[in-house]
């Protein structure tokens, strides 16, 4: 093993970042192959020398020889902040700027309006690596839509991109004229065309929404999906406790409470759920290669979005600008609204290192669904919603990524820092 | 030829003349034919008694081939397809992208059946996307699949009269005004001695060489893509040695001619236009290399392959005049006359290559070109010897070193 020489190897790096970067105005496929050889280059050329660019210039001289993996750089499109996007909810009365949106009152019945466009644009899904997205509102994944069970979602739908789209909502929607396929009520929107959905938010838990267009792979990967998450009604969970739970025993009082309980902490409307830390994570993922497989893994779109900066592979680590851990505090309940709109997998997973957690697939019952488990796994368009407590837990990094050893190299790699 | 003395042979037999008399004293012309008649009888004997009905075992493999795409709309994927097996094919389903997708098929009759060595278009509404690949997969009817791969589509730019008019300036300039330019050397050429005469002939050779392999091997590559039952390279091979032979006996009935003392047969015009038309072959081959990228939308002319192409097809002029540095100079008409022969093909292959694209006409095209420049080669050495001169002295292989040298140069400033 010739030793590294961490200074030409940074100087290839910068090269080939730079040309990544010239090759970026190019539309071509072939262009993108380069991009994609010209990682491989960089790292044959760097001796694997992943993330350590920062370790090259500091102290420790003793190299190491295996180097690190991670993508080498920092992510320099600054219009998508997948730190942002964790907590991003959109209610009708407050979200995102980039969401047009409004909450008012119509005939008993909370509605929540939001304007929704779809577009042709540019994303950044590794650090340099560009991919021709279809967004909902300019980011992938789509902005999140958050309501309380029984509320009228109302989505105004402009397709402003060059192929037909729609929105197709995994809700239980008895009007077929708002399923947004293309066989049913105003079938699929071309450019210009707009269409208002209308749905009503049910069951509680947390949901999925995608386009429904033909090719429906084309459509789903290039980006157009996002979560609806819908909190459950206390006030209804006391009245109709057994649909929130796969237990047929008798419901005792103390038991209808903690249900009531568990859904105030679930409703972003009562003060319970301030006590919450709530993640929403999409894992994802990209073909930049058109051959049907996958290049970049993530959870919300930027492969190591939330890894480490750099690291000497001795302990030592620095967050990177855009490229760090999720920081909680340890003190908070943590919950990850979670899923999957991976294509050409069949399934996906989710692992915590050092730690035990709850799973409720689908967000659909308030007792877990999995109870104490470090691992599991979603096929796509499946969610739930998983539960973690760091509070005995020393501060310091806490890696979570795929279980599929191949997506976790390939960018799904995340930690969170408990401090 | 026959003399009508008797020779007695050793063995005191005499040669007879009876032995090319017919047997049995038919005419000549029943024993040409006779073969003939009986192998007809024998095939329909074969074919009403067959023989061999027990014999066969297992099917033949259907083989189905896309020859090329076009896509003359973002809405439409045209696939031309051939079938190359001896049994008919019928293409049930398509896919694209792994997605079961509709299609209809054109050209085959309204149905979606393909005789042998029929050929037909498969035309697919779908919306794609300019530098997505796509993946198409015909699925037979007895589930069999072939793929295709259309690598970064973008439009195919059908016929319009601006696109000739753009080809035939492309021409103009990688083609008809590099071999004039070339030409201008004439002159200087003139004045040479004898022994750099023959090392320009020489270099010619070498740029002729070295335009053979090139063709040769596009030629090659190409015909992978011609449907089987066409043999593509074997249909190289005949172009090759059918142009090459063709050539070669016009030549040969030339010195016929200054045999018999046809003066005009003996000049060295003759071997400028044998050069020229060998060129011209290429650069017809050329034209069609940038005409089918234009029909493929694979076109990124940009001003350095232009001037790629311009210096790499310079060097061609002074192969053209140097045949006629000795003796009287032909005409300006002459000059102009080589000049077109050698250049303007690029346009016409130009146009050949954009409207009517296929990998058959191409590699066809090339092995043409191949073969004429070979015989070229030959004439220039036969040349170089009938004016007193060593082929193989150190200046002239130095020289064909040098042509070979100076277009793989110039070659690598050309990539389509």
């Amino acid at each position: 093993m010739p030793s590294l020489d961490y200074s030409s190897a940074a100087d290839v790096t910068k090269r080939l970042e730079e040309r990544l970067v010239e090759s970026l105005t190019g539309e071509t496929s072939v262009s993108r192959r380069t991009v994609l050889g010209g990682l491989g280059v960089a790292g044959s050329a760097a001796v694997g020398l992943g993330s350590s660019r920062a370790a090259a210039s500091s102290d420790h001289d003793d190299e190491d020889d295996h180097g690190n993996f991670g993508a080498v750089g920092e992510y320099r499109d600054l219009d998508f902040d997948p730190h942002e996007f964790l907590t991003a909810f959109n209610t009708g009365g407050s979200g995102q700027d980039n969401v047009p949106q409004q909450v008012y009152e119509e005939d008993g019945r909370t509605v929540r309006e939001f304007e929704f466009t779809a577009v042709d644009t540019t994303i950044a899904i590794a650090p340099g690596v560009e991919f021709q997205a279809w967004a909902y509102n300019g980011q992938v994944p789509g902005p999140t839509i958050r309501a309380v069970e029984g509320d009228l979602i109302r989505v105004k739908f402009t397709n402003l991109g060059r192929h037909a789209h729609t929105i197709h909502p995994h809700l239980k929607n008895l009007n077929p004229r708002m399923d947004g396929i293309p066989q049913n009520g105003p079938g699929v929107l071309d450019t210009g065309e707009s269409f208002t959905y209308e749905w009503i938010a049910q069951p509680a838990g947390t949901h999925f929404y995608h386009c429904h267009s033909l090719p429906l792979k084309e459509h789903i990967h290039r980006g157009l999906y996002g979560t609806i998450i819908v909190d459950p009604d206390p006030e209804r969970v006391r009245e109709n406790p057994r649909e929130y739970v796969n237990y047929p025993g008798p419901i005792t009082d103390d038991f209808r409470e903690q249900l009531v309980e568990e859904a105030k902490s679930r409703n972003h409307e009562y003060a319970e759920n301030d006590a919450v830390n709530e993640m929403v994570m999409v894992m994802n993922s990209f073909d930049t290669n058109f051959d049907g497989g996958n290049e970049v893994y993530a959870a919300n779109t930027r492969a190591f979005g939330y890894g480490v900066g750099d690291t000497d592979g001795e302990g030592n680590w620095t967050a990177g600008e855009t490229k760090r851990p999720i920081q909680i505090n340890k003190n908070e309940r943590q919950r990850v609204y979670l899923s999957n709109a991976t294509e050409f997998d069949l399934i996906n997973s989710f692992h915590t290192h050092s730690q035990f957690f709850d799973y409720y697939d689908h967000g659909t019952t308030l007792t877990p669904t999995l109870k104490n488990v470090d691992t599991i796994m979603q096929c796509q368009a499946q969610r739930g919603i998983i539960e973690i407590d760091y509070s005995d837990h020393q501060p310091g990094l806490y890696m979570f990524h795929a279980h599929q050893s191949e997506f976790a190299e390939l960018g799904w790699m995340s930690f969170f820092e408990v401090v | 030829m026959a003399d009508k003395t008797r020779d007695t042979t050793t063995d005191g037999g005499v040669t007879a003349d009876e032995e090319i008399t017919q047997p049995l004293g038919l005419p000549r012309w029943v024993s040409a034919l006779l073969p003939i008649v009986l192998l007809v009888l024998v095939l329909g004997v074969f074919a009403f008694t067959s023989p061999l009905a027990g014999v066969q075992s297992g099917e033949p493999l259907p083989d189905v081939t896309v020859t090329h795409t076009t896509l003359p709309s973002d809405e439409t994927v045209v696939l031309h397809v051939t079938n190359n097996g001896p049994e008919s094919v019928t293409i049930s389903q398509v896919l694209v992208d792994e997605a079961y997708w509709d299609f209809r098929v054109e050209g085959a009759g309204g149905d979606q059946t393909l005789a042998p060595m029929e050929s037909a278009q498969i035309v697919i509404p779908y919306h794609w996307n300019p530098g997505w690949d796509l993946e198409v997969a015909l699925v037979l009817s007895d589930g069999a699949t072939f793929h295709n791969t259309i690598v970064a589509p973008s439009q195919s730019p059908g016929f319009s009269l601006g696109l000739l008019g753009t080809l035939a300036v492309i021409g103009l300039f990688v083609g008809v005004i590099p071999v004039a330019l070339g030409m201008l050397w004439f002159p200087y050429i003139k004045t040479m001695s004898d022994r750099w005469l023959h090392a320009v002939l020489l270099f010619a050779a070498g740029v002729l060489g070295f335009l053979a392999f090139d063709a040769g091997f596009e030629a090659f590559e190409l015909a992978e893509r011609v449907p089987g039952a066409y043999e593509g390279n074997l249909l190289v091979v005949f172009g090759i040695f059918g142009a090459l032979l063709l050539v070669q006996a016009i030549s040969a009935w030339r010195e016929g001619r200054v045999a018999a003392g046809d003066s005009r047969a003996s000049s060295g015009l003759w071997i400028a236009y044998l050069v020229a038309v060998g060129i011209g072959l290429h650069n017809l081959a050329e034209g069609l290399a940038i005409g089918s990228s234009f029909a493929l939308g694979r076109v990124s002319l940009g001003a350095f392959l232009v001037i790629g192409f311009m210096l790499h097809n310079v060097t061609e002029g002074p192969a053209v005049v140097a045949p006629v540095a000795r003796g009287k100079r032909p005409s300006l008409g002459h000059f102009a006359a080589l000049g077109v022969i050698a250049g303007a093909p690029v346009i016409l292959g130009g146009w050949i290559g954009s409207l009517a694209y296929s990998p058959t006409i191409g590699a066809f095209f090339l092995a043409i070109g191949v073969g004429a420049i070979l015989q070229v080669d030959w004439e220039i050495a036969r040349m170089v010897r009938d004016a007193g001169g060593r082929v193989a002295s150190a200046t002239n292989l130095l020289a064909f070193l040098l042509g070979l040298a100076i277009m793989y140069v110039t070659d690598l400033f050309v990539a389509l």
